[in-house]
């Protein structure tokens, strides 16, 4: 199989989608032919050889894509991804595994915002900070993140996993408001501080708080302190264990019949109920 | 500039022609006689020539069709219109002014009515429509709800009603008179709805009965081109059919008395389909477009146009508030309201109409009964864009009709099958000819907006849109069909040629229509008596500040009506 190196020649102004390159795209390409990718820039289109330098090897395994010296600007890195690896080595910008449905992608660095907007399937790694909405459904849709997992290893956002309806997302830093919003399924796991209205208006799902919260709101109701929990999210599940001790809480019951759980963490909020 | 089309077959419904072979000539935006030598030649044999495709009734300009862009930027994301040499748009079922356009002209329309335009807001409404290339457009402002009229109406004076509709016509620069779930848009302002036709309004205690005969007599005074153009109440609820023919009944014996045009019915029932529900609930809901034909066929007075449903995920709007709250509470998806102070109100709401929804799949086939039930001179093709369903699926439409292999494709593979047991689509045999959807699509419509002197058809003197398809009048290949529909092989508007297969090869710029009624000068005094008062006590803005000016339209088509006789 083939492995991409691209290595971006020097920091770009305008940005770039880079949505045209992708592991199934190149594994059946020539050097020539992935030289001459047409990329949008601005209003204007260009070749993937006029900024980047370009290498390709053969490798074992599935195919794989390295951005080195990557930067904000390169947008819709690995967007509608299904197979394979992508690395990148610096910053991603917006978009990064935007509707992405399968393979993976390692950002060495920080994400802009939207990282895995709709996305179905696949694993969305971050090893630096992500920006807002982090696993989001698209401006003003209700349909948001249906698969695959993201991690973030430093902190994200607001909004996370706005509409999400299935897969996990797993922040390790803190994350910003309204987390969960509009959640409607899947998990997001948060190991540091959130700010508030966490799972405003979820109607199912799950969020984990290990960190401190600022508030719950009035329209989550509490449920009692459970331990070493297993998160369920429908009647087949075979469950999620998570170890700790925890306020539960059900809600938004700014729905019917909501079924969004809620779980934060009794050490890092002691005065919470 | 001149052409002659050569060797097409002509359809042309409003001059008996059906599948002949001959020339069509045209000159200075005209059809006429016949041209020089020097005329340009178009070759279209083995073509199918038609007059250009009118739309009665589509929801394309102001602003609730802009409420539905600003709030559906998903919807906006699923389709991308970019061509060189043309403005770039966005928007599937509710798409961008240009988009809109470009995408009618590309199917050979060349005339477009706007279905509901709020008075108060009618500038958004031009501001868009000259922006809105390639069709000539109107718009009809709504009545249905207007206090100006309710109360008139209440009072029983058609003179004074018909005096202030004239009025507004002229202000709003529109074009016929809609009515909305009539009473039921005002009562919404109340919290309310009214749910038949006797059902008072609150605080002005007048019936819907009253609104929609009295406006008919106020149509038929002021003899408007177009008939009343009907939204009636209970829309899109089980067992509304009851109201639909009662409201069709009411105005029996009001004849149709237009003093320009060619038009013979008095009613106009828009979205049929929405209509001809049976049943008490979405669990025994069935089909009762049969009944709903049956009537038409035999009632001179009245016109349909169908609404039909295309399965697609769409969004609805309409100035029918209160329903547009019922489908919110319905799908539970994201909704817009508005109340248009003294006017009327509206509501958006997207919708997906999933061809396995057993409910969406009997609407789907009420909609093709209407069409294959009726008769062909008395139905017209709508989806009530983007209500049912984007106009751009017309040409889809037209396959179900023309194809009963196609129809029975979608019938038995890929709908509910609620379909086949709640409605009879499944019994009808007929299959559409090219004579027949030139009428639904062309010829009738000319002729029930009163358009049918230079508009809908190909004789000497008519205007030259002209729609050329590249298709065998005997093909039955449903997705040959389709494609032959979507993009013309030529279009002309204006006597240019505008669409060359497919593709929009010059941007032109169609007129607004609009009606100027004259009525008795003393008559028109007192009434504008009455209107100031109503401008100072409750409107927002000053009676000065409210018509339209000139400079909204690109160039402006005036229907000059003489009624000076009402005093």
């Amino acid at each position: 199989m083939k492995e991409l190196i691209l290595t971006l020649q020097k920091e770009i102004i305008v940005p770039v989608e880079m949505d045209k390159v992708l592991p199934e795209v190149i594994e059946n390409m020539s050097l020539e032919e992935i030289k001459n990718i047409e990329l949008v820039q601005g209003r204007k289109r260009i070749k993937v050889a006029d900024i980047f330098d370009v290498e390709l090897n053969d490798i074992e395994g599935e195919p794989r894509i390295v951005i080195k010296n990557s930067s904000p600007k390169l947008k819709y890195i690995g967007s509608k991804m299904t197979k394979g690896e992508i690395v990148v080595e610096g910053d991603a910008g917006m978009y990064v595994g935007a509707e992405m449905k399968g393979g993976k992608i390692v950002v060495n660095g920080n994400a802009e915002s939207w990282a895995g907007q709709n996305m179905k399937g696949g694993e969305l790694l971050i090893k630096g900070n992500a920006g807002d909405y982090v696993g989001s459904a698209y401006r003003g849709d209700w349909r948001g993140m249906s698969g695959g997992t993201i991690i973030v290893e430093g902190n994200a956002g607001n909004e996370i996993g706005e509409f999400m309806s299935k897969g996990l997302i797993h922040i390790k830093g803190n994350v910003g408001i309204m987390a969960g919003i509009h959640q409607n399924g899947g998990i997001i796991i948060i190991d540091g501080d959130v700010d508030v209205r966490v799972g405003g208006e979820m109607k199912a799902g799950a969020i984990v708080v290990y960190g401190k919260v600022e508030e719950i709101l009035p329209s989550f109701k509490f449920e009692g302190i459970v331990e070493n929990p297993v998160i369920k999210l429908s009647k087949k599940d075979a469950g999620t264990p998570i170890a700790g001790t925890f306020y539960k809480f059900s809600g938004d019951y700014v729905y019917n019949k909501p079924k969004g759980q809620l779980y934060i963490s009794v050490d890092s909020n002691p005065d919470l109920i | 500039m001149e052409y002659i089309i050569k060797n097409g077959i002509v359809y042309d419904p409003l001059n008996g022609i059906n599948g002949e072979k001959m020339d069509i000539c045209v000159k200075d935006g005209k059809i006429v006689e016949s041209v020089s030598d020097n005329a340009k030649v178009i070759d279209a044999s083995g073509c199918v020539v038609m007059p250009g495709g009118i739309d009665s009734h589509s929801h394309v300009a102001g602003a609730k069709v802009n409420v539905g862009r600003i709030f559906r930027p998903e919807d906006s994301k699923r389709e991308i219109y970019a061509k060189k040499g043309l403005r770039t748009g966005t928007g599937f079922s509710v798409p961008s002014t240009y988009k809109t356009g470009y995408q009618y002209s590309e199917m050979g329309y060349t005339t477009v009515i706007e279905a509901a335009m709020p008075p108060l807001i009618a500038r958004h409404t031009h501001e868009e429509f000259m922006e809105t290339p390639q069709i000539d457009k109107a718009a009809m402002p709504l009545f249905g709800n207007n206090w100006m009229v309710l109360e008139y109406l209440k009072e029983g004076d058609i003179k004074a009603c018909a005096a202030f509709v004239a009025w507004l016509l002229k202000a709003v620069k529109g074009f016929a008179i809609k009515i909305v779930n009539p009473g039921g848009t005002e009562a919404w302002g109340w919290g309310k709805n009214v749910h038949s036709l006797d059902d008072p309004v609150p605080y002005f205690d007048i019936t819907p009965r009253e609104i929609v005969r009295g406006l008919a007599e106020v149509n038929e005074l002021l003899g408007l081109p177009h008939s009343i153009h009907v939204h009636p109440n209970n829309l899109g609820h089980p067992g509304n059919w009851e109201t639909t023919l009662e409201t069709m009944k009411c105005v029996e014996g009001v004849e149709a008395k237009p003093r320009v045009g060619e038009r013979e019915t008095s009613y106009y029932n828009t979205h049929c389909q929405f209509h001809s529900y049976g049943g008490t609930s979405w669990k025994d809901f069935e089909s009762k477009a049969i009944e709903i034909a049956e009537y038409v066929n035999k009632s001179k007075h009245v016109v349909i146009d169908v609404g039909q449903v295309t399965l697609d995920e769409t969004t609805t709007m309409t100035a029918d508030g209160p329903m547009e709250y019922d489908l919110h509470m319905t799908n539970g998806l994201k909704w817009a309201n508005c109340d248009v102070e003294l006017e009327t109100g509206s509501g958006v709401v997207p919708f997906i109409y999933s061809p396995k929804g057993p409910v969406y799949a009997v609407q789907w086939a009420i909609g093709l009964e209407l069409f294959l039930n009726t008769n062909t001179d008395k139905v017209l093709l709508t989806t009530d864009h983007p209500n049912a369903g984007p106009f751009t699926r017309y040409p889809r439409v037209i396959a179900w009709l023309m194809s009963k292999k196609y129809r029975d494709e979608w019938l038995y593979n890929k709908v509910h099958k609620w379909a086949q047991q709640r409605s009879h689509v499944a019994d009808a045999d007929k299959e559409y000819d090219l004579y027949e959807i030139a009428k639904i699509t062309r010829a009738n419509q000319a002729k029930v907006l009163g358009l049918s002197e230079t508009k809908g058809h190909l004789g000497v003197g008519a205007e030259a849109d002209i729609a050329i398809y590249a298709i065998d009048p005997e093909e039955k290949d449903g997705k040959k069909i389709e494609k032959a529909f979507r993009y013309a092989k030529y279009v002309l508007k204006g006597g240019e040629v505008v669409v060359k297969d497919g593709n929009v090869v010059k941007e032109v710029f169609g007129d607004t229509i609009y009606v100027d009624v004259q009525v008795g000068e003393d008559l028109m005094n007192e009434v504008l008596k009455d209107v100031g008062e109503k401008f100072r006590r409750y409107y927002s803005v000053n009676l000065e500040n409210y018509p339209v000016s000139d400079e909204y339209a690109n160039s402006w088509r005036v229907i000059k009506i003489d009624a000076t006789d009402i005093n």
